[in-house]
């Protein structure tokens, strides 16, 4: 969909945990990529993607009509989407990916999209804005690496990659072509280099957060528990931050923390940045304008290495 | 129609040689002279077509899907039809009689028998044909099984109509068909094994022990193969390296083998009885005491002292030890090599020229500047036994290969636990070379795996091996446990069974469940082998000091290369193909090549060895008969049309055509014996000048027409 040599646009999809939790995310993703070349334009009247665990797991025809509807807003743009979270990605694209494999699908969806005077017709991709940023086509690390004003040498900040970016690894394309690995992916430590950053492995790096797939909302104890070991093996190698690329799995470990202490009485105190929130500081954007100041889990000492 | 029109002035041609067919066999030498018309030879073509339908109920297999005698009744309707029956079982004796029953009294000019496929009885009906005094290629098979009633069980109408079409489409070819002889060739009494690991051994062995000259092909330093890396054998427990070395030592000894290590296949050309392959001998720096005799070098010649090893200053991983051991630049990879002949590898080899002196002025062994030789053998038949690779198991990265040092695989657990291996027998942790008291070993690492990074086969020997290598540790380290985690124990072979029973009560753990992850503690490099244990119903994190992956199998780097070499095909997996997965295992499709060996697919020892023989006593065959018949179906050039262009040269997979100069013109010229009949330059020809025997042009309109008019003329 890009035309070359103009500005990349892309319809960029929200999600809700972005824009309520961590606006931060929203406004360094659009300042961001906005220095790379990449424009995000809003994509209007969107709803929630829907949650891939909270719907997809009880109806799977609700599931499938309300991302067919926000990737019809896309398409009446003529857009290709762009966005920031792992659970949207898991329902927006994968709706996107079935329903142009599937006729008997389409047609089906399209029978529930005709009462709101819609018509899926398959005709953009999605984009998880991480993707964007390490595929040479669309940014790739060497601009990113460019676009970097401040970097932030010196920080000691892990990876978490989320489930539903890489995998089921069959399907996802940009794993195949691009990145090539789903087991032990270093793509975003490159990323994190290229801000400057010492991009640090841990134990047990590609567990869930423990929150997805309805674990959150079903058994917050477990899901807890699974958070508090990772929290475990991350202090194990001394990081000074964690990053993601996924709001929920930001909100987990970031407000997880509050509550694994209330619940289990353990303490610990990692700042947890979306990439986009590292990306903004090392291009210049000041904690306030990512409004770091929101996180449930203080950045000052993460902020006071880097700054 | 202009194709009618050929076909005409063709039979009058062909007619007018006939008498010369008979010399056509006693000029098969010559083969690549003949001229096309001399074997299209057909008397017969000119008198009216008579042709019998023969349709087979093949019990129910057909007969249960169609109307046997609506389509016997619309049989008689087709032109040229002078015979229709039909019979339970037409490849039986008593079918085969009906067959030439009818021929004879019915003065039948051709024959379609509608069966099954003609893979399977085409041999058998042409045999039923000649012998009612019909040249064998008077017959046409109509496949009314494989191709209609099995894949049309329940649609019996138009599994009925099919069988009609298929038959109607048989009658207008058979009308057409001609006398075809098979022409044979002298074959070359010397064969030539690639390979000479055990499977490429005992092939050889063999075919040295029935009187054969066999070369045999390796391209490593020294025979052996695999089975030299291994420890000992399942589930006898015999020491790998005490049963093979007998065979190593047999194969340099024996007068019948000509023995060419460090050597590769460069070229092949030829075809059955008559292969001409080019061999290059890789520069390898030393030279043998017979080389130097040749030289002018009296009683010199490498004699496998090891000085010149011992003088190298350079440092390189020996990779028969997977890489854990070192070895020098001048080498022999393990001390019991065939020939004991050192080599250089130049590629890391500096040419200081100290392993020169070191050698001495007597035995001047070593030339730092060798260059590749190449020569050319002539051989009859070849076997392909090129063994195979293991799988790159670190793509399989939640297991952590290459990333975790206390993770390896069942290759590098052969060297450790071998006595001869780098650490003497005494397995170790590579981290911190401490003796492991917990072992886990993940079977089927990449093999039965159908996540798209693997390989959706079973390897076939690495339960056996697992179960082996659990054994030794049990006797090697008291109160060591190996974990043997698993999805099923396939111990199919000859007392397997009972050998994975005796695992079990030494005290081995058997845990069902693939492996999902395996994690590193930073700290003691211990691992935590993550899986779900599906007996208990529960998932299991267990804490163990060394893993073994027993990596799944994979075909040849450089199959790719072979498969062209030789013309032959590989399956969807990558294995090179075998002619027919149950009745021809050892053969290819290409006539006078044979595989052995794990090159077709995995095989442990004993099948390995099994194979080998196989292959050795089919390679044989032709070298004994002295001439192999070769089907008639190749082309041959219509002079007078030939333009000389030279696009069917270039198109040729098999390297059959050649321009040629003939009364002032450039002509094609067909080598009939390295033709397949594939048809690439009959269709292609500009000028249709080229004639595909048993599928000309006349042949093959009919058919279409005979298909697209549905039998109206």
């Amino acid at each position: 969909m890009s035309e070359s040599g103009a500005k990349h646009k892309f319809a960029f999809y929200l999600g809700c945990i972005a824009p309520n939790r961590y606006p931060g995310v929203e406004s360094a993703s659009i300042k961001a990529m906005n220095k790379l070349g990449v424009e995000l334009v809003p994509l209007k009247g969107a709803s929630c993607c829907p949650a891939p665990g909270a719907f997809g797991s009880i109806d799977l025809s609700v599931f499938y009509a309300m991302a067919a509807r926000n990737l019809v807003l896309a398409e009446q743009m003529k857009m290709d989407i762009a966005l920031v979270c792992n659970g949207c990605y898991k329902s927006i694209w994968e709706v996107n990916h079935k329903l142009k494999h599937n006729k008997d699908l389409r047609d089906a969806v399209n029978e529930v999209l005709k009462e709101v005077d819609m018509e899926y017709k398959g005709t953009i991709n999605v984009y998880h804005t991480a993707e964007l940023l390490y595929n040479d086509k669309f940014i790739g690390v060497d601009k990113v690496r460019d676009s970097v004003t401040n970097p932030l040498t010196g920080a000691r900040i892990a990876v978490h990659y989320g489930c539903h970016l890489t995998k089921p690894h069959k399907d996802r394309e940009f794993e195949k072509e691009v990145m090539l690995n789903t087991e032990h992916p270093i793509w975003m430590e490159e990323l994190v280099a290229a801000i400057g950053a010492t991009p640090v492995e841990y134990r047990n790096k590609m567990q869930c957060c423990g929150a997805g797939g309805g674990v959150r909302g079903y058994d917050i104890v477990h899901s807890l528990d699974i958070t508090n070991e990772k929290l475990i093996n991350l202090e194990e190698v001394k990081v000074d931050a964690l990053t993601d690329i996924c709001p929920f799995c930001q909100l987990q470990f970031d407000r997880g923390q509050i509550e694994i202490q209330e619940k289990f009485g353990v303490k610990h105190s990692i700042p947890v940045l979306h990439f986009a929130e590292l990306l903004g500081l090392a291009q210049g954007m000041s904690p306030q304008d990512l409004g770091l100041d929101l996180h449930g889990i203080s950045c000052e000492s993460f902020l006071q290495k880097v700054l | 129609m202009a194709e009618k029109k050929k076909a005409t002035t063709k039979k009058t041609e062909t007619k007018k040689v006939a008498p010369v067919k008979q010399e056509v066999k006693k000029q098969a030498a010559a083969a690549s002279t003949a001229a096309p018309a001399k074997t299209t030879a057909g008397s017969t073509t000119q008198q009216e077509a008579r042709i019998g339908v023969f349709i087979c109920h093949c019990g129910t297999n057909i007969a249960g899907s169609m109307d046997i005698p609506a389509v016997e009744e619309y049989a008689k309707t087709i032109p040229n039809v002078a015979y229709v029956d039909n019979y339970k079982y037409m490849c039986s004796m008593p079918g085969q009689a009906v067959i030439a029953k009818a021929i004879k009294e019915n003065k039948l000019t051709g024959v379609v028998v509608s069966a099954c496929s003609p893979r399977l009885h085409e041999p058998t009906f042409r045999t039923a044909t000649k012998e009612a005094g019909l040249n064998p290629f008077r017959f046409e098979m109509a496949n009314i099984r494989e191709q209609n009633s099995w894949v049309h069980m329940h649609d019996r109408e138009g599994s009925t109509e099919k069988a009609k079409d298929a038959i109607r489409i048989a009658v207008a070819k058979a009308s057409l068909l001609q006398d075809l002889f098979p022409k044979t060739v002298p074959v070359e009494k010397a064969a030539m094994v690639v390979g000479a690991g055990v499977a490429g051994m005992q092939a050889a062995l063999d075919l040295a022990a029935a009187g054969i000259k066999t070369y045999l092909i390796e391209s490593d330093m020294s025979i052996g193969g695999r089975m030299s890396q291994l420890d000992k054998t399942f589930p006898t427990l015999d020491c790998s390296q005490c049963i093979l070395t007998p065979k190593m030592v047999d194969v340099g000894r024996s007068s019948n083998i000509e023995l060419m290590t460090w050597s590769e296949v460069h070229e092949v050309e030829g075809y059955i009885g008559n292969f001409d392959v080019t061999i290059r001998k890789k520069a390898r720096g030393v030279m043998t005491p017979k080389e130097a005799e040749a030289k002018g070098i009296v009683g010199g010649g490498c004699n496998g002292c090891g000085d010149c090893e011992t003088a190298c200053p350079v440092i390189k991983p020996n990779e028969f030890e997977v890489g854990m051991k070192p070895r020098k630049a001048i080498y022999i990879n393990h001390p019991q090599v065939v020939p004991l002949l050192y080599t250089i590898d130049f590629n890391s080899c500096v040419k200081c020229g100290i392993c020169v002196t070191a050698c001495g002025p007597e035995k001047k062994a070593i030339n730092l500047e060798a260059q590749d030789e190449f020569v050319k053998v002539k051989v009859g038949t070849v076997i392909l036994a090129t063994g195979y690779d293991i799988f790159p198991i670190e793509n399989k990265q939640e297991w952590g290969y290459k990333r975790y040092e206390n993770v390896i695989t069942s290759l590098e657990f052969e060297r450790l636990i071998c006595a001869s291996g780098p650490t003497g027998g005494h397995l170790i942790r590579p981290s911190d070379g401490e003796t492991p008291k917990r072992v886990a070993f993940v079977l089927c690492a990449g093999s039965r795996d159908n996540t798209g990074i693997g390989k959706p086969y079973c390897s076939r020997f690495c339960c056996m091996y697992s179960l082996k290598h659990a054994h030794q540790i049990i006797e090697k380290i008291p109160g060591c446990i190996p974990y043997i985690f698993y999805m099923d124990i396939r111990s199919f072979g000859k007392m397997y069974e009972e050998f994975y029973y005796r695992i079990q009560d030494e005290g081995a753990k058997f845990i069902r469940g693939r492996v999902a992850n395996i994690l590193e503690d930073p700290k003691t490099k211990n691992l935590h082998v993550m899986a779900d244990d599906t007996l208990l119903d529960r998932p299991i994190d267990m804490e163990v000091d060394l893993v073994v992956l027993a990596a799944a199998v994979q075909p040849k780097e450089d199959t790719n290369r072979t498969r062209k070499l030789f013309g032959v095909s590989c399956s969807q997996d990558g294995w090179l193909l075998e002619a027919h997965p149950k009745l021809n295992p050892c053969g290819t499709t290409t006539a006078g090549v044979f595989l052995a060996g794990v090159c077709q697919g995995p095989k442990d020892i004993p099948d390995t060895v099994a194979s080998a023989e196989g292959a050795a006593s089919a390679a044989s065959i032709p070298i004994h008969k002295g001439e192999v018949e070769l089907e008639p179906y190749f082309a041959t050039c219509i002079e007078e049309k030939c333009a000389g262009c030279g696009m069917c040269v270039n198109l040729c997979p098999y390297s059959a055509l050649a321009l040629v100069e003939k009364d002032g013109r450039t002509v094609m010229q067909v080598t009939e014996a390295k033709c397949k009949g594939c048809g690439t330059c009959g269709g292609f020809c500009p000028g249709g000048a080229i004639w595909m025997n048993h599928f000309t042009t006349p042949q093959i309109v009919a058919q279409i027409d005979a298909f697209l008019l549905g039998g109206e003329q």
